[in-house]
């Protein structure tokens, strides 16, 4: 009984597409049961994240005469008869395994190596499982591609570094500091990346927040959000004495700190180390001030560039990781007594 | 097995601390990336016959082998070896190794130079016990020093790169720099117990001499006080002054160096402890 996939993802199907063809999860338990009570799969696993819609299915029926089934499935259950749309793809076995172990080990995700689709994916596995829509095949590859994720994550460095500007930001902030516990942090300029910043710095300990922003309204509204405080924009300069992270991200023409402004303050601060993350264009921070003893000035160009790098690192990991997902299908397939898979056909619809 | 000596064991643990040092370059050039538990186990390795050449050694003499240069040097290497083995259990600590492999492999050669070993110095009418304990203390203090100098250098080299060679920071796999400054201070602490401890024991050792008073300018005892000194101003100077950073790991770092270089010379020049 092979295994098939159909689906449509990021790769070449636009949002306004995939948002039509979404599932919500309490809507699948029962589009699994409607897809098994059309004959069109024995065992079947739905995944819907904002990224691709795709079905997992086992069936004993001849591959492409299975995976028309599937396309109609899909497109019947969204209400779509539109023959024109592009970029669904159908796979049978060998690619189908090897697609799902690309995607639990977030090859195929718009950020390569992001490990949030894993959990994903375990979360559309389980709920097919709890309702009794998988069987002895699909348990079997899943669980292999959850053990093959699992592999590839600690013996590639695929998924090693962090690469958004905010991620990279809090590891510069744990290269500095033993602790994230119980760090002060002040944004100052609520812009969307510093928000961005300041959120992954919280959710990974920092003990307390400011915001400074010209419009005290938007300052307060972030700090509420984030549980922080909100602090006069005129009196920001005061904050430093206290605080062990800056994000700095305003529209200021000019610097807003300077050598000259910081170096006076530093002694109150008692060495403590000082990071400053200034993610303004033109920039808010002069940088002469990386200069001072236990001052970290990092610039956007800064985060970019090491973001770009770990990107750089992931990309050079893919072949590995493609040869060790080619082995650990074929062993899969060859263990499931097939040898069938080798006939596999490879059937697209659309443009793909 | 008389043709296996306790200076054919150290000569084997110095070669392991060579190997150590090679494999500590690699990891200098790669940007510390790799894990560091290569290093940990060819100095566990290293510590073995060392340790053993020691008490091999000890059970000869019947007393703590610290009794010249070639043992005082055998002692503070194994302080170092054995100080590391111990915080390097914490894995992101590990990286001491890479910064101490090669002052051990120097120290090691040195210690092997011909002229070193010589016969056992009688001491002047002092308890074995007391002279072997006194020696083993201050031997201790110069091990924490060591590793507390190690701590400062692993901090430099990431805060040099935290603001200069930023890719470099990330990529690697050292501490943060603030634990690395937490770890220098405390074995500057403990190195410093130590030290005092040493010191006030060969202080009350030196009282029960007939003439004292003769040892006063011993440069031993000079440079000993002036060791000392340096240590406390380096504590006061942190904790008092809130000193810390680069300025102090370069202190730390500079102590260790002068300790270094100017023990053999004082120790030699010294009637008290070479006589």
């Amino acid at each position: 009984m092979p295994i098939l996939v159909l689906g449509l993802s990021h790769h070449a199907t636009p949002v306004a597409v995939r948002e039509r063809f979404a599932f919500d999860a309490a809507g699948v338990p029962a589009a699994l049961e409607s897809l098994r009570g059309s004959g069109a799969a024995d065992e079947a696993v739905i995944l819907s994240t904002c990224n691709r819609v795709e079905i997992y299915a086992a069936t004993p029926r001849e591959p492409s005469r299975a995976l028309a089934g599937l396309r109609e499935f899909l497109l019947a259950s969204q209400d779509s008869s539109d023959a024109r749309i592009g970029g669904i793809y159908a796979l049978s076995e060998p690619q189908s395994v090897q697609h799902l172990f690309r995607v639990a080990c977030g090859l195929d995700s718009m950020v390569l190596g992001e490990t949030e689709v894993l959990g994903q994916l375990k979360q559309a596995y389980e709920l097919a499982r709890q309702h009794g829509h998988t069987g002895a095949r699909l348990n079997r590859a899943f669980q292999r591609a959850f053990n093959v994720a699992k592999h590839i994550r600690t013996q590639t460095n695929i998924q090693r570094g962090s690469v958004s500007v905010g991620s990279v930001a809090v590891e510069l902030a744990e290269k500095v500091f033993s602790r994230l516990g119980d760090r002060e942090v002040l944004v100052v300029g609520a812009g969307d990346t510093s928000e961005k910043t300041a959120r992954a710095l919280v959710s990974r300990g920092a003990r307390g927040l400011a915001v400074a922003n010209r419009s005290s309204d938007k300052a307060r509204a972030l700090a509420a959000e984030l549980g922080g405080r909100a602090v006069s924009f005129a009196d920001w300069l005061e904050e430093l004495a206290r605080v062990d992270i800056v994000i700095s991200s305003t529209a200021a023409p000019h610097y807003l700190l300077d050598r000259a402004r910081l170096a006076p303050l530093l002694p109150g601060r008692r060495n403590r180390p000082l990071l400053l993350i200034d993610l303004a264009v033109p920039r808010d921070i002069e940088p002469e001030v990386n200069f001072l003893e236990n001052v970290y000035l990092y610039n956007i160009d800064d985060l970019q560039a090491i973001a770009d790098d770990y990107l750089k690192q992931r990309r050079q990991e893919v072949a590995r990781c493609e040869q060790i997902i080619r082995e650990k299908a074929l062993a899969l397939l060859e263990d499931a007594g097939g040898g069938m898979w080798r006939g596999g056909v490879r059937v697209a619809f659309g443009h793909e | 097995m008389d043709w296996l000596t306790d200076r054919h064991l150290f000569l084997l643990a110095v070669a392991l601390y060579g190997l150590s040092l090679v494999y500590s370059v690699f990891l200098w050039r790669n940007g510390f990336r790799r894990d560091n538990r290569i290093n940990y186990l060819l100095l566990l390795a290293a510590f073995g016959p060392h340790s053993a050449a020691m008490l091999l050694r000890g059970f000869h003499l019947g007393r703590c082998p610290v009794t010249n240069l070639y043992e005082a040097t055998l002692f503070i290497m194994w302080s170092i070896v054995g100080g590391y083995l111990g915080i390097g259990l914490w894995a992101r600590l590990r990286f001491l190794g890479a910064f101490v492999s090669p002052a051990l492999f120097a120290l090691g050669v040195f210690a092997l130079m011909p002229g070193l070993d010589t016969p056992p110095s009688v001491w002047p009418g002092l308890g074995t016990f007391w002279m072997s304990l006194h020696a083993a203390l201050l031997l201790l203090a110069y091990g924490a020093f060591g590793l507390s100098a190690a701590a400062a250098l692993m901090f430099l080299t990431q805060e040099r790169n935290l603001k200069v060679n930023k890719l470099r920071a990330i990529g690697s796999l050292l501490p943060p720099i603030q634990r690395l400054a937490a770890a220098a201070e405390r074995l500057l602490a403990g190195g410093f117990v130590f030290l005092t401890l040493g010191l006030g024991v060969g202080g009350l050792a030196l009282a029960r001499l007939e003439h004292p008073q003769a040892y006063r300018g011993d440069p031993k005892i000079v440079w000993s006080v002036g060791v000392w000194l340096l240590y406390l101003g380096l504590i006061i100077w942190r904790w008092r002054f809130a000193q810390g950073g680069r300025r102090f790991a370069l202190g730390v770092l500079g102590s260790f160096l002068f300790v270094l270089l100017t023990f053999w010379g004082t120790n030699v020049l010294s009637p008290l402890h070479n006589p």
